[in-house]
């Protein structure tokens, strides 16, 4: 196996904030594509999981000129760092290698049966898109709606309390299109072939799936644009979730700026884009 | 004994050096084992291996295909199963109204169809006391008996018209046409429907265009939106259909082809995303579109082709026994000037210019009414003053404007011989007051029925039947409709799951779940071509449920009688049937749907090559594919479209003239409009016009406004929410159990609040305690406390979380309409 990213297949996700309606599909599908638990108080954030979590802001001005946006999250699936020395931030502390950066794919993985709970990397995620299990989402906390397993997917294995979880770029997905290539005899998968259930389901398709190594997809087309961003990207965590908005307000949100830090791009700098 | 030099028996001692040494050597021998790291790997896969983690069955993948019914979008969805198990929901991409795409609602419907809590699992007697939820089980054939003896009881007393029952099925659905059909067989009047902005819109469109068909926006090749209120991305019309001409707006608006403009008090998600936010006072929405109405009239920037040619009312104009009469022109000229609407709208008079250059000069504008996501009804006049917006630039029936359709061609089911005892239950004068002089143009008025009920000494109604519909909780009357279930005698619930409503019935009878049933789809809301949709169970019935539309076929069948005659299929599939034949007879359509967009090639004219040859095939075709569209449409034809009294466009309306008219030989005219709630003098009244919202409340009382708002993201209609959409809820929109109101900071600061504070909100009818948001983009002085909350039945997931607003709506009723006002109610706060 080859150790370097720039070979293998790195995929990534386009997140257009301005065509965004934040109208929670997006969470919704994922929570029913993972089998994700529910309890029946979702508003204690601590404990609520949301492997794609929507995220509010405002412009901070006062009516009539304030504006609201949103924010979709999902697990950022940092990188390298560039220098060799680090992978992930969550990789690096898990003492139980319960969680990779796969090489081949760039996919952050998780593997709960390896996970020991001891919850190092949900605090060193930067992103909180990491969430532990304090219950049995299944019997054990009363009252878990009767019948509801009946929809639970084959394709993902259910969590117990104890270990972490968090979104792994719907990576059964990637099996699934990569069985049905190699049963047609083929070793490549095609761009649409593989899509998260967020994006897919993303009414508005603001969100946009594919190889960031592969310069025909459309991500690494999109991740070009001047207005394209990623959250706390000084941070050097190399997050493969990119986000584009042309409003500089909601671009100022993205990192924590000191006060006259942040240069807004003019309109026309960048030319009639 | 020696080694090496050394005492065995002490090197074996069991001293304190000899027992370090073996704990430390034990130590480090294990720790350069695998032993632990295989042990603390093994216990992490051991403590997870519980019997009780269910581990999901695999099985054969199949994919269904189906139309969501969890509104009247009508958006095509795919259901993934494992075997029988349905395990997702997905949007289709061979289904013309949504390509893919969907709503959270939508895509969480598993979680009603799985979740036992909410459902009922057979037919059920009520045994505890109404609202508690207690019942028992009863077989399928007592639970029919009851209600037949019920009904054939009022029958044999002769009164039929003791029978009521209220529809939530979409307009011209073949449920809905079912039910009333068994309630004229009965010998009722009293069907009402549950009153929603189709209502609305249908009202001000049969009063200007006199045409009945459905609202038909071409909105993915309109260049201009102009929408009053209507939450565009936060559910309006079908989710699935209108975020993606959102879609498709948002990516022509980057090369500068669109303008979306948002007329609404809050900075919603559509205000927010639109490219221009017109923060109205709410209620004053119908003094905007007139203000620039008369921007566009006064400018010259209506069509005058269409004013001059094929409208009436515009100029004034002469009766033909002599009378002067005022026309439109005059009326917006002389009351609607810039200077006064932005007065009554808070809008400066200037950027009401500016809206009226971009709306009259703008290739296809289109204005929208129906406010947020148009569950509710609307106000009728402000409807018709935003459609005199769209006939000003001669919009009609254009592309990329609105559409004048007929109805859908449905088969008709045979004519209805009712017998001596139903002929006379028929003539019997509804308990809603339909039919006599201050609503003439409404179909029904729950809020009617509810005042009659409580009124009368006893119950004017017996038997009150509910199908798909829970009006306790989604009536928007300040608890009216809940005080009067309380009166009525018996009460039959059709719902599937443990509702407001059902909770107060003595007999439930349960449907399927939509996935688990036949039924169909008319018309989509707002589509802009016709489609019919039929749905399919994708999945075996869980429980002991039936079709409701099986159960009235049997349920008459028990009657006999004309009644039993009157119904004469052997189930719900032959209706349907009945029904698309129609189709087939008097038009032309597609059964089969792989792009391009429906809406991309709607062909010009009437002549279509079907992709079916006979009925057999194009039902076997629908069946499989659950559609049937015609994109095409004769545009234009401006000189036939119109049904209006003129046969014109009618910006002065002359059925209100009429039935005024009508009603004003017994009474004069003054206390006609009165009793219709018109306080508008002369012939404004018959003309779109502005109402301010008069509430007999004491403005110093309540000093503040209370405005409900939708979210895409949470179920405020007849449906429960599933708990996934829990999860994308804010913790400052629910908290605990206690939902929050957004206000305006300067306005919380007039109360002393701060954020997260107790407060309750009180009006007339009554009070309801919520916690305090504090969000720039409410209007001051206005209090926003969102739809969904507060339910008192179903289970954990949803009972006892916050407030629901329509406990405490007090906004007197619309005029003419005569439907509740749900957008303004006078509110005061109280700091606890």
């Amino acid at each position: 196996m080859e150790n370097n990213l720039a070979h293998g297949h790195r995929f990534g996700m386009v997140i257009d904030i301005d065509k965004c309606t934040g109208c929670g599909t997006c969470m919704v599908a994922c929570a029913a594509e993972n089998n994700v638990t529910v309890r029946s108080d979702e508003s204690d954030k601590q404990r609520s999981i949301t492997w794609m979590q929507l995220y509010k802001i405002t412009n901070g001005k006062a009516f009539p000129h304030t504006e609201v946006s949103y924010f979709p999250r999902p697990c950022m699936h940092c990188d390298e760092d560039g220098h060799g020395h680090h992978t992930s931030p969550c990789v690096t502390v898990c003492v139980a290698t319960a969680t990779r950066l796969d090489f081949n794919t760039g996919i952050v993985s998780q593997i709960y049966t390896r996970c020991v709970g001891c919850r190092y990397c949900q605090a060193a995620c930067p992103y909180h898109a990491r969430y532990f299990n304090w219950w049995d989402g299944y019997k054990l906390i009363q009252p878990f709606p009767k019948g509801m397993e009946r929809s639970l997917s084959p394709e993902v294995s259910v969590r117990t309390r104890g270990v972490v979880e968090k979104c792994t770029f719907c990576h059964h997905r990637l099996m699934r299109a990569k069985n049905k290539a190699y049963a047609e005899g083929r070793r490549e998968i095609e761009e649409s072939e593989y899509i998260t259930a967020c994006a897919e389901a993303c009414p508005v398709q603001a969100i946009t799936f594919g190889d960031l190594n592969n310069p025909n997809h459309k991500v690494s087309q999109l991740i070009k644009s001047p207005y394209a961003f990623r959250l706390l990207e000084r941070l050097n965590t190399k997050p493969k979730v990119y986000y584009i908005s042309k409003k500089d307000w909601v671009r100022e949100m993205a990192d924590n700026y000191l006060p006259g830090e942040f240069k807004p791009i003019s309109t026309a700098a960048v030319g009639s884009r | 004994m020696k080694f090496n030099g050394k005492d065995i028996t002490e090197l074996l001692a069991l001293n304190r050096r000899n027992f370090v040494k073996l704990i430390l050597g034990g130590a480090v021998g294990t720790g350069l084992s695998p032993i632990p790291w295989k042990l603390a790997d093994d216990t992490a896969i051991w403590t997870q291996n519980w019997p009780w983690v269910p581990v999901p069955p695999e099985g054969e993948y199949v994919h269904e295909k189906t139309i969501c019914k969890l509104c009247p979008g009508g958006c095509g969805i795919e259901v993934r199963k494992v075997d029988h198990r349905a395990v997702k929901i997905e949007g289709r991409t061979d289904f013309p109204v949504n390509p893919g795409g969907m709503c959270p609602l939508g895509m969480g419907g598993l979680q009603l169809l799985y979740n036992e809590q909410i459902r009922f699992t057979s037919p059920m007697k009520r045994v505890g006391a109404r609202g508690a939820g207690k019942f028992v089980s009863i077989s399928w054939e007592e639970a029919m008996a009851i209600l037949v003896d019920r009904i054939k009881g009022l029958r044999q007393a002769g009164q039929p018209a003791a029978l009521a029952s209220i529809d939530g099925n979409p307009g011209r659905s073949t449920m809905s046409v079912l039910i009333e059909r068994f309630m004229n067989a009965v010998g009722s009047p009293n069907y009402m429907r549950i009153p929603t902005s189709e209502d609305t819109y249908s009202m001000a469109n049969m009063l200007m265009t006199g045409n009945d068909g459905p609202m038909a926006y071409d909105l993915e090749n309109a260049d201009f939106i102009l929408s009053f209120g209507s939450g565009l991305i936060e559910g309006w019309g079908s989710p699935g259909r209108v975020l993606n001409a959102w879609k498709i707006w948002k990516e022509n608006a980057a090369q500068k082809k669109i303008t979306i403009v948002q007329i609404e008090s809050r900075a919603s998600n559509t205000a927010s995303k639109a490219d221009q936010w017109i923060p109205v006072k709410p209620g004053t929405e119908a003094a905007l579109a007139l203000g620039i109405a008369h921007i566009l009239i006064r400018e010259k920037l209506y069509h005058s082709e269409f004013v001059d040619r094929f409208a009436f009312g515009f100029s004034d104009w002469i009766t033909s026994d002599g009378k002067d009469r005022a026309g439109f022109r005059r009326l917006v000229l002389e009351k609607y000037s810039p200077e006064k609407v932005a007065e009554i709208t808070g809008i400066d008079a200037a950027e009401i210019g500016r809206l009226a250059d971009l709306f009259g000069r703008a290739r296809a504008p289109i204005a929208l009414c129906g406010r947020g996501k148009g569950f509710l009804p609307g106000s009728v006049f402000e409807c018709m003053a935003i459609h005199a917006l769209n006939a000003l630039v001669g919009n009609l029936n254009t592309p990329g404007g609105i559409f004048l359709h007929d109805p859908l061609p449905l088969g008709l089911l045979p004519q209805l011989e009712p017998d001596a005892v139903a002929a006379a239950g028929l003539k019997t004068p509804r308990v809603d007051q339909i039919g006599g002089s201050a609503h003439p143009f409404s179909q029904s008025l729950i809020e009617n029925f509810s005042d009659a009920v409580i009124s009368a000494e006893k119950s004017p109604v017996d038997t009150l039947l509910c199908f798909s519909s829970n009006p306790a909780y989604t009536m928007p009357d300040g608890g009216a409709f809940n005080k009067a279930l309380q009166k009525i005698p018996f009460v039959v619930s059709f719902s599937p799951y443990h509702d407001e409503t059902a909770y107060m019935a003595d007999l439930v009878l349960p449907d399927h779940h939509y996935l688990e049933k036949m039924d169909d789809v008319v018309w989509p809301i707002g589509l802009q071509y016709p489609l019919y949709g039929i749905t399919k169970p994708v999945v075996n019935p869980l429980y002991d449920t039936r079709n409701t539309g099986d159960i009235i076929i049997r349920l008459a069948a028990q009657m006999g009688d004309t009644v039993g005659k009157a119904f004469p299929w052997k189930n719900y599939e032959e209706v349907l049937q009945v029904r698309a034949k129609g189709l087939f007879d008097h038009s032309s359509g597609l059964t089969e749907y792989n792009g391009p967009e429906a809406w991309s090639r709607i062909s010009e004219g009437g002549n279509f090559t079907p992709d079916y040859k006979s009925f057999d095939e194009m039902w076997k075709k629908m069946i499989s594919g659950n559609l049937w569209y015609r994109p095409a449409h004769r545009y234009g034809n401006w000189g036939g479209i119109f049904k209006t009294p003129t046969g014109k466009f009618e910006f002065f309306s002359m059925q209100i003239d009429l039935a005024v008219d009508e009603a004003s030989r017994q009474q004069d005219k003054e206390t006609v409009l009165m009793s219709m709630g018109i306080h508008a003098k002369g012939d404004d009244a018959f003309m779109p016009h502005f109402e301010s919202l008069v509430s007999e409340e004491d403005h110093g009382h309540y000093p503040l406004k209370m405005v409900p708002y939708e979210m895409i993201n949470l179920s405020s209609g007849p449906y429960p929410n599933p708990p996934y959409l829990n999860k994308t809820l804010f913790d400052n929109q629910l908290f605990g159990d206690e939902s929050f109101i957004e206000i305006n900071p300067r306005t919380a600061a007039d109360y002393h609040l701060g954020q997260g504070d107790r407060v309750v909100v009180g009006s007339s009818r009554g009070e309801v305690q919520v916690r305090v948001n504090l969000f720039e983009g409410a209007m001051p002085g206005i209090v926003y406390m969102p739809l969904g909350f507060g339910h008192t039945a179903y289970d954990d997931f949803l009972r006892g979380k916050g407030v629901n607003p329509n406990r405490i709506i007090a906004g007197g009723r619309d005029p003419l309409s005569g439907y509740s006002i749900w957008w303004s109610t006078p509110v005061k706060l109280t700091k606890i």
